[in-house]
């Protein structure tokens, strides 16, 4: 290409395009700009006409997904924080993710095969209603592309967010836990805040299922694998 | 910088240091097991095993855990750039991944509420 950036220019642009989009949300409240819209979408708008590769926009950022390791392990601090509402609802709890996360992965499969996807978009697709630190590494152990996968978690977050509201306006759900687990298990971490606004319990019970989904996903993995 | 901002500069850092510690440590421990699990996970069951026997507080992290998990978007938003390089998968196939994406979406969220509705409305009627 003609145009050769600066060094760590893709870095800059991604921080200040986050700060600027944060401090926007925060102001207005409008979803659309949230930074889970407007980062990807002001990058593209500069990167796609500069005919930028993902390999030379990631050789300055690559460093800041290595943080998802770490963000892993702080998801300990919601499972104990809420270990009182595990030992109580453990039972609803645990087979409404069993549920939620066979629904998502058959009906993801079935659907691409129908449509004739490729598969490794396909396998792409099957680990797309969990929280993106556990959907990379599930993708890859699936035989999957860990960044289409991020792609496709994000688009799930992004339509599940509004669809829960939808739904919760026209199914005749009378607990707090029920809500809380269709925003988790469905929207991962853009359904988790959207469950604080509905209330303080469905935001814990979303909080907690969306990382308790992410684990029993990674942990059916081995099962997953030995089916394809 | 005044003292203050200097001691909670150390105080996130040190905090920071503590997660990026146990997930160096689980992926170290995964390796010699060769257990099919990242490493981030087996950190996060340290840390568990940590907050069970006492030896931390889920407040003494809350700091950096709580900047990690708030600003968890800045560091996955350079995976969703890989769409630099699946232009064309969008532009032929876009509409067939939305539609599985939005329906499958769908139907989970819809069976998960009815389970966990359904296996709580049976407890309470046995209950009472």
């Amino acid at each position: 290409m003609s145009l050769e950036p600066m060094p760590l220019f893709w870095l800059a642009l991604t921080l200040l395009a986050y700060l600027g989009s944060r401090w926007l949300y925060r102001r207005t409240g409008r979803y659309l700009l949230s930074p889970l819209i407007l980062v990807p979408a002001v990058l593209l708008a500069i990167a796609v006409p500069l005919h930028t590769a993902y390999a030379e926009y990631s050789r300055d950022t690559h460093w800041l997904m290595a943080v998802l390791g770490p963000v892993t392990v702080a998801f300990a601090i919601p499972i104990w924080q809420q270990r009182r509402l595990l030992a109580r609802h453990w039972k609803a709890l645990c087979l409404g993710m069993l549920m939620g996360s066979t629904a998502s992965i058959a009906s993801s499969w079935v659907l691409a095969r129908l449509l004739a996807l490729d598969s490794s978009v396909s396998l792409s697709l099957l680990p797309r209603s969990i929280t993106t630190p556990f959907a990379m590494p599930l993708a890859q152990q699936l035989g999957g592309v860990p960044e289409l996968t991020a792609v496709f978690v994000m688009f799930t977050g992004v339509l599940g967010a509004v669809f829960g509201g939808v739904l919760l306006r026209y199914l005749p759900l009378r607990t707090p836990l029920a809500r809380g687990a269709l925003f988790g298990v469905g929207a991962h971490g853009a359904g988790v805040s959207r469950a604080r606004e509905v209330g303080g319990e469905e935001g814990s019970v979303a909080g907690l299922v969306m990382v308790l989904t992410g684990l029993l996903n990674l942990f059916a993995a081995p099962l997953l694998t030995m089916a394809l | 910088m005044t003292f203050a901002n200097f001691k909670y500069l150390a105080r996130l850092l040190a905090e920071l240091g503590v997660l990026l510690g146990l997930y160096l440590l689980g992926g170290q421990l995964v390796a010699w097991f060769g257990w099919p699990i990242p490493g981030g996970v087996m950190g996060l069951a340290l840390l568990l095993v940590l907050f069970a026997l006492g030896w931390l507080q889920p407040a003494a992290l809350q700091r950096g855990a709580g900047m990690l998990m708030a600003e968890m978007l800045l560091f996955f938003i350079p995976a969703l750039m890989s769409l630099l390089d699946y232009g064309a998968l969008l532009r032929n196939d876009g509409w067939r991944i939305l539609l599985v994406i939005a329906v499958s979406t769908l139907l989970v969220m819809v069976v998960t509420a009815f389970t966990v509705e359904w296996v709580c409305r049976r407890s309470l009627r046995h209950e009472s």
